[in-house]
């Protein structure tokens, strides 16, 4: 186990968010003065905070606010960013995921991400599924045929897909492509669902499922959801972080966060005073 | 109710009518090339009506005359007169026909134009028969008697038929039918067993010479090749002897005939490829006799300097090289393309090296055939020869132009184009769907071999068959890498290795230049060089439609993402 996590200084400043209580729950992430710079732009100030374990926790912030940056800061989806630099940690397992040799490769697998497009492979159904048990070598057809059937059931898509599993993915509609995206991330069982707005693509009955989706999906995994609709996060989320210009202006629980904003900037945003 | 000039211009007309006149003219174009090679090339196989005539030739005397009319022209009669023709006519034009009178062996020549006017009493007697001759063009004229050995065994009177001459017509015909069957033996023994038994027999003397090379000819290993080389030798006398009897058997019959002006000739059964009536066919006939040419010309090998026969080891030619060039350009050009656009930094190196593959792409093609000789045939396949065919020098085995060099040429030549097309595959893939397989603990390599790979691959083919496009029909750079007029045999044999990359091999475009223009008789190559002309469009076509069928399965298994 690694100690560091006690040099660094926990601030209280605005982006420790510190007056929340976290202790009771398992810790799955734990940000620590995060900071992320384009180029010589910074473009998250230092950020501190901790996902809860198996609970949904929310972000939310008005665009270019850096909430899906700080997302794909989880599974170092950043990397692939010309120019992109990051100053802090996160802790996964009180492991830092930006240490000097760790497997990019390994992290995603274990944080893995559910973009705001569907983006299955055109490949069929199944493949999509199977896609990410092949890469990690697995070529056993039972259990892979197990898993896919798992993933599917676990996504609230095998009813609707069993009988074509080996035509194309592309057949799918929108939401149940996206529905087929979060089956294929499930489908390595991960430890956190990263979903950058996965919704927003989607018609509102499709919307509909992947939040009931999102319901089932959180006693087995930690989930962070990055959205613009703040019903959506209202509805879904546990914990719910505001963020504003590259701060972490406020995190608490759902609840308080929406009927009781301690700041005036979270207050402002909610009642749709900018935004 | 009238329309302004003005409005009908803003209206976008006049751009549709010009833009559907371009599409228009192109269209003509492509189908009137394809029309007039068609025509002229496909009529050759025709089986054309014989005529015998009267003609009051330059001399002022009458002449028996027999052959295909092949073309009529005016002429300025002043002209003719200049050169030193008669006419006793006084139009200033004359018609003239070119009549195809064979027996070259006769005349001196195959063609010959006469004076339409001064032909007289044009008749086609159905007894006129065309033989075509291993040697010597076609004869043209009637059959007298056919001979087994000395002894006559049919005859042929008159000109017309009748009983007697139809009887004597088939006995021809199953002689003909015999000495071919004799003939076809004696090729696939020379050039099949013989063949064999020469390679054989090489191999053996590479062998004795790499031993003496490296200093291990013991008597011993000496002794054991010699034991090898005599049953070689031996096998080679039977064959020998075999050969000589059919030899002796294909020379038994004899068919003496009569030319045009009178003359009797004697011609052995062994020299025909055919004897027709073509006076005396029915159109059904004549259908079944244009397939049997038609097929002549697409399977059989050339005869007479090229200007006979068929051209099939330069089908088979350039058939190979193109599969062979596709099968170095497509993983070279591939990967190159990778390296580019996946792995390498987007900076100034890059952008030159984009640049410099572009601009290869505007090098005239004969540039890079004398790169290929001198780089390809003098030094690779020179160190080739010096490391491992050292036996067989001074003759070289890969130090000379062959089908290998060729191909490499081609695939250096069109190189640009494979990759200029994979790499404008790679960056339509979208972002979306690499970092789809990223997130799910893919390496880099893996996303590229998993998902980006195959969903550029119709970009990819769409680069061969650019590719394969232009280098069916490259000629200038073969011309000093590997073609020649005539191989021997073909690039694939049943001799080991059985596929022969060191050998010369027949193109279809260096084909059609050497019978075009290098041919001793342009006259009767003409429809040839039509006929070769569209066999290498059909050849290019076929072989980009199995390409765009190819592209279009991968296409619609692929099929990108939309947006």
């Amino acid at each position: 186990m690694r100690n560091e996590a006690q040099a660094i200084p926990i601030r209280t400043d605005i982006n420790s968010a510190a007056y929340l209580d976290l202790s009771h729950e398992k810790v799955a992430l734990q940000v620590e003065q995060l900071k992320l710079f384009y180029g010589d732009k910074e473009a998250l100030h230092g950020i501190n905070m901790t996902i809860p374990k198996h609970r949904v926790t929310a972000f939310i912030g008005p665009s270019g606010c850096g909430k899906s940056t700080l997302l794909r800061c989880f599974n170092r989806m950043n990397d692939l960013v010309e120019g992109c630099r990051i100053e802090g940690r996160i802790l996964l397992d009180e492991a830092n995921i930006y240490e000097r040799g760790v497997e990019v490769a390994e992290l995603r697998r274990r944080v893995g991400m559910v973009f705001q497009k569907p983006n299955p492979f055109p490949k069929t159904i199944y493949e999509n599924v199977a896609y990410g048990l092949r890469i990690q070598g697995i070529n056993k057809k039972r259990l892979i045929d197990d898993t896919v059937e798992w993933a599917l059931r676990s996504a609230a898509l095998w009813d609707e897909v069993h009988d074509r599993l080996h035509e194309s993915a592309l057949g799918l509609s929108g939401g149940q492509q996206q529905r087929l995206v979060i089956a294929r991330t499930i489908a390595v069982r991960p430890e956190v669902l990263l979903l950058d707005e996965p919704a927003s693509a989607l018609d509102p009955i499709s919307t509909l499922k992947i939040e009931e989706l999102i319901h089932e999906l959180k006693d087995r995994f930690t989930i962070v959801i990055v959205t613009h609709n703040m019903q959506q996060a209202a509805r879904v989320s546990d914990y719910t972080a505001f963020l504003y210009m590259g701060d972490l202006v406020e995190y608490d629980t759902t609840d308080t966060l929406f009927t009781n904003p301690r700041q005036k900037k979270t207050e402002d945003y909610i009642t749709g005073r900018y935004g | 109710m009238r329309i302004s000039w003005k409005q009908w211009s803003q209206s976008g007309a006049p751009w549709v009518w010009i833009n559907a006149g371009a599409v228009a003219i192109s269209l003509i174009m492509v189908l009137g090339l394809l029309g007039v090679i068609a025509v002229r090339g496909l009529g050759h196989f025709w089986p054309a009506a014989v005529m015998q005539a009267d003609y009051l030739n330059e001399a002022g005397q009458l002449e028996s005359l027999i052959g295909e009319p092949v073309s009529t022209e005016l002429v300025p009669a002043a002209r003719l007169r200049d050169a030193g023709v008669p006419l006793n006519t006084d139009k200033s034009e004359v018609s003239r026909t070119l009549l195809k009178t064979g027996n070259r062996d006769l005349f001196g020549g195959d063609f010959r134009w006469v004076i339409s006017d001064h032909l007289q009493q044009v008749r086609y007697p159905s007894l006129l028969m065309t033989l075509e001759r291993r040697e010597w063009g076609n004869f043209y004229g009637v059959p007298r008697q056919l001979l087994e050995g000395d002894k006559p065994v049919a005859s042929f009177t008159g000109t017309d038929s009748n009983p007697q001459n139809e009887q004597s017509w088939q006995l021809l015909q199953q002689h003909i039918e015999r000495s071919l069957a004799i003939h076809h033996e004696i090729v696939q023994i020379e050039k099949v067993e013989i063949g064999a038994i020469n390679a054989q027999i090489e191999r053996l003397r590479l062998q004795q010479r790499s031993l003496q090379l490296q200093g291990e000819a013991s008597p011993a290993a000496l002794a054991e090749i010699d034991v090898e080389r005599d049953q070689a030798q031996r096998a080679y006398q039977q064959l020998q002897d075999k050969l000589t009897r059919l030899y002796q058997q294909a020379n038994r019959d004899t068919l003496v005939v009569e030319a045009a002006n009178g003359k009797q000739l004697n011609i052995a059964l062994d020299k025909i490829v055919r004897a027709y009536r073509p006076n005396a066919m029915h159109l059904g006939q004549k259908i079944s006799f244009y397939a049997s040419k038609l097929w002549e010309f697409l399977s059989a090998e050339p005869r007479e300097a090229n200007t006979e026969g068929g051209i099939y080891p330069a089908i088979f030619g350039t058939v190979m090289m193109v599969i062979l060039m596709t099968l170095f350009v497509t993983p070279c050009g591939v990967i190159a393309a990778v390296y580019m656009r996946e792995y390498a930094r987007q900076g100034l190196l890059t952008r030159i090296l984009r640049i410099a593959v572009n601009n290869l792409a505007g090098v005239p093609s004969i540039v890079y055939g004398v790169f290929g000789l001198g780089f390809f045939v003098y030094f690779l396949g020179g160190s080739i020869d010096q490391l491992f065919f050292r036996a067989a020098l001074p003759s070289p085995t890969f130090g000379t132009p062959g089908l290998l060099w060729a191909s490499l040429t081609l695939a250096l030549l069109t190189l640009p184009v494979v990759i200029v097309a994979t790499e404008e595959g790679l960056s339509r893939i979208p972002r979306s769907v690499r970092e789809g397989s990223l997130a799910l603990g893919a390496t880099k390599w893996e996303t590229l071999w998993r998902v980006v790979l195959p969903m550029a691959s119709p970009a990819m083919m769409t680069g061969v068959i650019l590719a394969v496009a232009r280098a069916a029909g490259e000629v200038a750079p073969l011309m000093l890498v590997g073609v020649v007029k005539l191989a021997p045999s073909l690039p694939v044999d049943g001799n080991f290795p059985y596929v022969h990359l060191d050998q010369k091999f027949m193109h279809l475009g260096f084909h059609i230049y050497d019978v075009g223009f290098q041919s001793p008789n342009v006259e009767a190559a003409r429809p040839l060089v039509y006929a070769t002309a569209l066999l290498l469009v059909i050849v290019i076509a076929l072989l980009n439609f199995a390409a765009v069928s190819i592209r279009n399965h991968l296409r619609e298994k692929y099929r990108a993402l939309e947006i």
